[in-house]
């Protein structure tokens, strides 16, 4: 999947689980700052696991502090 | 315990109540005064494969719009909870966040998270479950839930004794304001057990009423033709405050917790005991500080099992003596079944509904009163009348006993 393509995707699956505004939604945005709580993060990380059959270690996962982060996590599953 | 005659009185301000009657004051008078019964087929679940597919669900539309990331039984509490505070204008309470705390009582808890979590794991073949099972599922949630919803952070916790659950919880905290702990709590039970699984395993007991094609009918205490218990799913939940804060802020009192008694059978984990349940009545009238003659009232356990509708019955006739057969007793579970941890909370509720308009709820479907139940049940249909105390009796498997005792409008200030 291209980078492009796959931030689109996980976009749209932040966005079923939570309403976060565009200006938002880029790389370097913390997930605080988004309002995501750890619990959100949760779920979210959850529903792209399920969606794209993937893993992502808990060391990955509890080290994500931006959408960046989880970008590259998924991207480094996806390789 | 002793009489508490100079202690803070627990005034009762706001109540809220979804149950297979529907949600709402309204609209659980209105199946009262009709001797109308909530149970149905179930429709919540895929019912198809169960031999029991009848229960006391709480109809969808008293429960539409929820909130996600929480259990059935979390969202039931916080309906109940919502109505509780908007009846008791709690915006307006007066009594800052640390001072209010929340006990809420739940048999079975998470029980659709759970049922949810093991069907992926075992029966889908999936290696890992939502990630909310853990918080979603615990006992505490609904607790948890309310106190977040309505920044309650004095003492706070849940409260586990099965099917006495709602009225451990209501007992317990009308004692967290008469001792001082909190000046308001938000305590009742909720309760949302109509799972595959749940059900499944009340099968097993053999215990069910299993009348799928008349589940109106099904729920029969105290009847000689009684077939078993119906499962419910509902919640109660009360704004309890002190009088004198409900009479600072000019807040109508709807009622008041007199009284609560806690017992064990130590006995048997399954049958009941009377002695268990009879000390639990005494206890409650002991702490209300009244006599036998001052209650007008009972409402019953009355699950529709011959073990418990025979031992209660004994139970009240030790307590109350001949004046046994003065007292109005009715088991409302013919009509909402029985909504295990929920149910005391559910009966408490609906009984200080009932008598404060003026009307004693029935037992409905009892057409042939089995002989050793011989009490005025109140058959099939609402009484015009009220009580000025009441008592409410829960007793759960484990044997475990709680009686809550309860002055309505009628019994004055």
């Amino acid at each position: 999947m291209e980078r492009t393509e796959l931030e689109k995707k996980l976009i749209e699956i932040v966005r079923k689980e939570k309403d976060i505004p565009d200006e938002k939604l880029t790389p370097e945005t913390l997930l605080a700052d988004a309002g995501i709580d750890s619990l959100d993060a949760l779920t979210i990380l959850f529903a792209i696991e399920e969606d794209l059959n993937i893993h992502i270690p808990d060391d990955r996962a509890r080290a994500m502090k931006t959408f960046g982060d989880m970008a590259d996590a998924v991207a480094d599953q996806l390789k | 315990m002793s009489p508490h005659l100079a202690q803070t009185r627990v005034a009762i301000t706001g109540i809220g109540i979804l149950s297979p009657l529907g949600r709402g004051e309204e609209a659980t008078l209105d199946a009262i005064r009709h001797a109308r019964s909530g149970i149905r087929a179930i429709e919540s679940i895929d019912a198809s494969e169960l031999t029991c597919r009848i229960g006391g669900e709480v109809p969808r539309e008293a429960h539409q719009g929820l909130q996600r990331g929480q259990d059935r039984f979390s969202r039931f509490a916080l309906i109940a909870a919502e109505d509780a505070a908007a009846g008791a204008r709690f915006g307006t309470i007066g009594i800052e966040g640390e001072r209010v705390g929340v006990l809420i009582g739940t048999g079975l808890g998470g029980c659709e998270t759970l049922d949810a979590g093991y069907k992926r794991i075992y029966r889908d073949g999936a290696t890992r479950v939502g990630p909310l099972t853990i918080p979603m599922s615990m006992y505490n949630a609904a607790s948890s839930a309310v106190s977040n919803r309505f920044g309650a952070k004095g003492v706070a916790y849940s409260v586990v004794s099965a099917c006495s659950s709602g009225a451990h919880a209501i007992g317990l905290a009308a004692q967290a304001i008469r001792s001082g702990q909190a000046d308001a709590m938000f305590a009742g039970g909720a309760d949302a057990p109509l799972t595959f699984g749940i059900i499944r395993a009340w099968e097993s007991m053999r215990v069910l009423a299993v009348d799928n094609d008349h589940p109106d009918l099904a729920c029969r205490p105290f009847s000689v033709d009684r077939k078993g218990i119906v499962l419910a799913e509902g919640a109660a939940v009360f704004v309890l405050e002190s009088f004198e804060n409900a009479r600072r802020r000019g807040q109508p009192i709807l009622g008041e917790i007199i009284g609560f008694g806690a017992t064990s059978d130590a006995g048997h984990v399954t049958d009941p005991s009377a002695d268990g349940a009879s000390r639990a009545m005494r206890m409650a009238l002991r702490d209300a500080g009244i006599a036998e003659g001052e209650v007008g009232y009972i409402n019953a356990h009355g699950t529709a099992t011959h073990a418990n509708d025979s031992t209660e019955t004994r139970a009240i006739k030790e307590v109350f003596g001949p004046d046994a057969h003065r007292i109005p007793v009715s088991s409302t579970k013919s009509m909402h079944g029985h909504a295990m941890g929920a149910s005391g909370a559910i009966e408490i509720a609906l009984s200080l509904l009932s008598l404060n308009a003026g009307l004693i709820p029935p037992t409905i479907n009892l057409v042939t009163p089995d002989p050793e139940c011989d009490l005025d049940y109140v058959p099939n249909a609402a009484r015009s009348g009220s009580a000025k105390v009441f008592l409410s009796n829960s007793f759960g498997f484990g044997g475990m006993n709680a009686v809550v005792a309860v002055r309505t409008r009628a019994g004055g200030e």
